[in-house]
């Protein structure tokens, strides 16, 4: 079944070399997105508006 | 904590917004000459400043690095401070900044209609430019690091990510790709050759695309849409995962514009591939924008900003998935080369630069001014002239390309080529570039529009130069913060050290193989360097940008060997610097072109093309039977390219000359017995030769 991706010969590493480093780093931005807490990503986005009450919880953390 | 006063720097913000304005007119105006010179060739003037190939980059670099750049620099002054809640970090390094970018355009509106070039698509400038560009670069830089450093808010909002990401991979685009041996003042040649030349070029060029006119406009967006919306973005997370995949993504699609050339397949196919992944980071960041406007799309009605906003997200969207769907091979074999390149090029420059720019003028003017806009229904009719440009302007090049594309490959049943002329394929679409003319001018004319409704917003408010604000110090961080992304956020040198690795990774694992595993590009031992008078007529060739209309490899398909000969190899191109495949094929391919008319031919049909191909919309070049060679600059080429590898015989430049008249004076001896008299020591000789070499190194001629 992994034959196709095990047996790999000559320029075929490039190619999957190249999937294997997207997919990990893939998977590291997902877990970062799956942790973040919502109170951080809802102040992030209210950022741009300059939300005076925003501002004040800017230390929240 | 105290509660700290400053000002934010408008002025910077006001002056990158006159350039933006200033720079859009001049490059629109130019690519509506241009647009015409396609249609009717005596609009190129007779002169050699005025031809298409010189005038051609100038109209790009322009438009790219003029007026959405400018336009970059207006955005991020603007939402930077606020978002930092900072001022600018020095006052002098904005104005060096400001002074030295437009000093940067000058001297390539000065230089390219001179002729002095690099060849490079979106990298023409020469080499003093480009060390220019590098010291301006850095000096914005520093500049934005500097404010990031002193900001009163503890975290960075995803659109200076998009900041960061810009500054650091231009940074490594423009030095990359502008690794060049000075010959002269403003001469240069390559380090690279051939295909590894070719890889670096077009990692360069779509990425200068993704760097430059895209990752920055969604830093801008991720500000200005929730500004003007008054409304947050619809995700935060879907905008972090719209940063790492979009720039993790990118930097490997390069090779996507070399499909079916002699780049080695494994790399053609990793930039298919990633092309097509490209897809999911661009769409989630358009439907993140799109959705940020949900219950609010009764202002989109009222407000002209939020209408130019939509437009712009959608044609990025347009854009985006366009790019990968060319990526396709099959797709790619009738769309390379045509006009469907340039309209994909339109739909994002006009459409996602073009009316993003338009929409933040409309809306930054106004605020730094202490003003309304003069008149929302004259920018909501610089709104629907400027759409309406977009789409004669796309429409006709979509339509230009399918017809073209599909006559260059169709044979008749005998197993022939139906249209064996290229010029009668070129003859059939130019309705469509008239109609292509016509989109420009209203494009341009709604941009002069606005120009007027924003100089009468100016005289009508008062620029607030030095907006006072008001924001609670940073104090220092006392808490041990768990989450690895967050104290990223708050390491702006950690953060670009990590997106410069991000970035890196794709073009190492592109372009280390092909430049240190020789099986790569495997040599042929019939191809020789260029003889003296064929390299100067290579310069002349560069010169005069024929690149941008003929190009010079013959991809491996039956209606091209059948038209051209011999599709290319890549060990053809090794001494190659800089290479010349071009992108466009507005006149036939030449790389085969050597010794298939006689000299004769080629003299005729520089002089006059329509004498040799009655109705070319190819200028005619009559300056280069008065110029002389530049004979005195041989032995510099000839010393440079054998610093660069090429095989020269040692001191072969203090007789080089010898060799170069000798070649010359043959051909002008098989022109006198076609009743020719030329000199010489004239520049058609020196690019005659050069026609006359294309190709032959493996060429076989039939007996």
């Amino acid at each position: 079944m992994f034959k196709q991706i095990i047996d790999l010969g000559g320029n075929e590493w490039y190619l999957i070399l190249s999937l294997w480093i997207f997919f990990v780093f893939f998977v590291f931005v997902a877990i970062w997105l799956l942790r973040m807490r919502k109170p951080y990503s809802d102040y992030m986005s209210q950022l741009p508006l300059e939300n005076k009450k925003m501002e004040k919880e800017q230390f929240l953390d | 904590m105290q509660l700290e006063t400053f000002n934010y720097d408008n002025k910077i913000v006001r002056n990158f917004g006159i350039a933006t304005i200033f720079w859009g007119i001049v490059g629109m105006s130019v690519g509506l000459l241009v647009a015409v010179q396609l249609v009717w060739p005596f609009m190129n003037f007779n002169t050699p400043f005025t031809t298409f190939g010189r005038i051609r980059p100038l109209h790009t670099n322009a438009v790219i690095f003029a007026f959405v750049g400018n336009g970059i620099f207006m955005g991020v002054y603007y939402s930077l401070q606020r978002l930092l809640k900072a001022r600018m970090y020095s006052d002098l390094l904005s104005r060096i900044h400001f002074w030295g970018w437009q000093l940067i355009i000058l001297a390539a509106a000065i230089t390219l209609p001179l002729g002095f070039t690099t060849s490079h698509e979106y990298a023409e400038l020469e080499w003093p430019i480009d060390i220019a560009i590098t010291i301006i670069w850095v000096v914005f830089g520093i500049n934005m690091f500097g404010t990031i450093i002193k900001r009163r808010e503890r975290h960075m909002y995803v659109a200076i990510w998009f900041y960061i990401a810009t500054f650091v991979t231009i940074a490594v685009l423009h030095i990359v790709n502008s690794v060049e041996l000075p010959i002269a003042a403003w001469k240069s040649y390559y380090l690279y050759a051939g295909v590894q030349d070719a890889l670096v070029q077009w990692w360069y060029g779509h990425n200068a695309v993704a760097f430059f006119l895209t990752t920055p406009y969604l830093g801008m967006m991720y500000y200005f849409l929730p500004k003007m919306a008054n409304r947050p973005v619809y995700s935060y997370k879907l905008s972090i995962l719209h940063f790492w995949s979009l720039i993790f993504i990118y930097i490997w699609a390069g090779p996507h514009h070399l499909l079916y050339t002699s780049l080695p397949s494994w790399a053609q196919s990793l930039g298919v591939v990633f092309s097509i992944m490209l897809i999911a980071p661009s769409w989630g960041g358009m439907i993140n924008g799109l959705l940020t406007l949900r219950g609010a799309w009764d202002k989109v009605r009222t407000e002209p900003t939020l209408k130019f906003m939509v437009v712009a997200l959608t044609a990025y969207g347009m854009a985006t998935f366009e790019g990968p769907m060319l990526s396709l091979k099959q797709v790619n074999a009738i769309a390379h080369f045509t006009d469907w390149i340039v309209a994909h090029v339109h739909v994002g420059a006009l459409g996602w630069n073009g009316f993003m720019t338009f929409a933040i003028l409309y809306w930054a003017i106004p605020k730094i001014y202490g003003t309304a806009l003069h008149s929302k229904k004259m920018a909501s009719v610089h709104f629907w002239v400027g759409t309406l440009g977009i789409l004669f302007y796309a429409i006709p090049m979509y339509w230009a390309a399918v017809v073209q594309g599909l006559m260059w490959k169709e044979f008749t049943p005998e197993g022939v080529l139906k249209y064996p002329t290229f010029l009668s394929t070129t003859l059939q679409i130019l309705p469509m570039h008239m109609l292509r003319a016509i989109g420009g001018a209203l494009y341009l004319s709604g941009a002069l529009l606005m120009t007027y409704n924003l100089i009468r917003t100016m005289q009508k408010g008062k620029l607030i130069a030095n907006e006072p604000a008001e924001a609670m110090a940073l104090p220092p961080i006392h808490t041990n913060e768990k989450s690895i992304h967050r104290r990223l956020e708050r390491k702006p040198a950690l953060f670009m050290v990590i997106a410069l690795i991000v970035i890196l990774i794709g073009g190492m694992v592109e372009m280390m193989p092909t430049f240190m595993i020789s099986s790569n590009v495997p040599t042929i031992s019939s191809v020789k360097p260029y003889t003296p008078l064929e390299l100067q007529g290579r310069d002349i060739y560069i010169r005069e940008g024929c690149v941008n209309c003929h190009s010079q490899t013959v991809r491996p398909f039956r209606s091209e060997t059948v038209r051209y000969g011999e599709y290319s190899k890549a060990g053809e191109f090794v001494y190659d610097h800089p290479f010349l495949w071009g992108s466009k094929r507005t006149g036939p391919d030449l790389h085969r072109v050597g010794k298939k008319y006689p000299n004769k031919w080629h003299y005729d049909h520089l002089l006059d093309p329509t004498l040799t191909s009655p109705g070319s919309i190819m200028p005619p070049y009559p300056w280069l039977i008065n110029q002389k060679i530049d004979t005195a600059s041989t032995a510099a080429k000839i010393t440079a390219m054998r610093k660069l590898g090429v095989p020269y015989p040692k001191e072969y430049e203090n007789y080089a000359n010898k060799d170069l008249l000798q070649q010359a004076k043959s051909i002008v001896d098989d022109l006198k017995q076609s009743e020719v008299d030329v000199l010489s020591d004239r520049e058609i000789i020196a690019i005659v030769a050069y026609l006359q070499r294309l190709g032959t190194d493996i060429k076989v001629t039939e007996k």
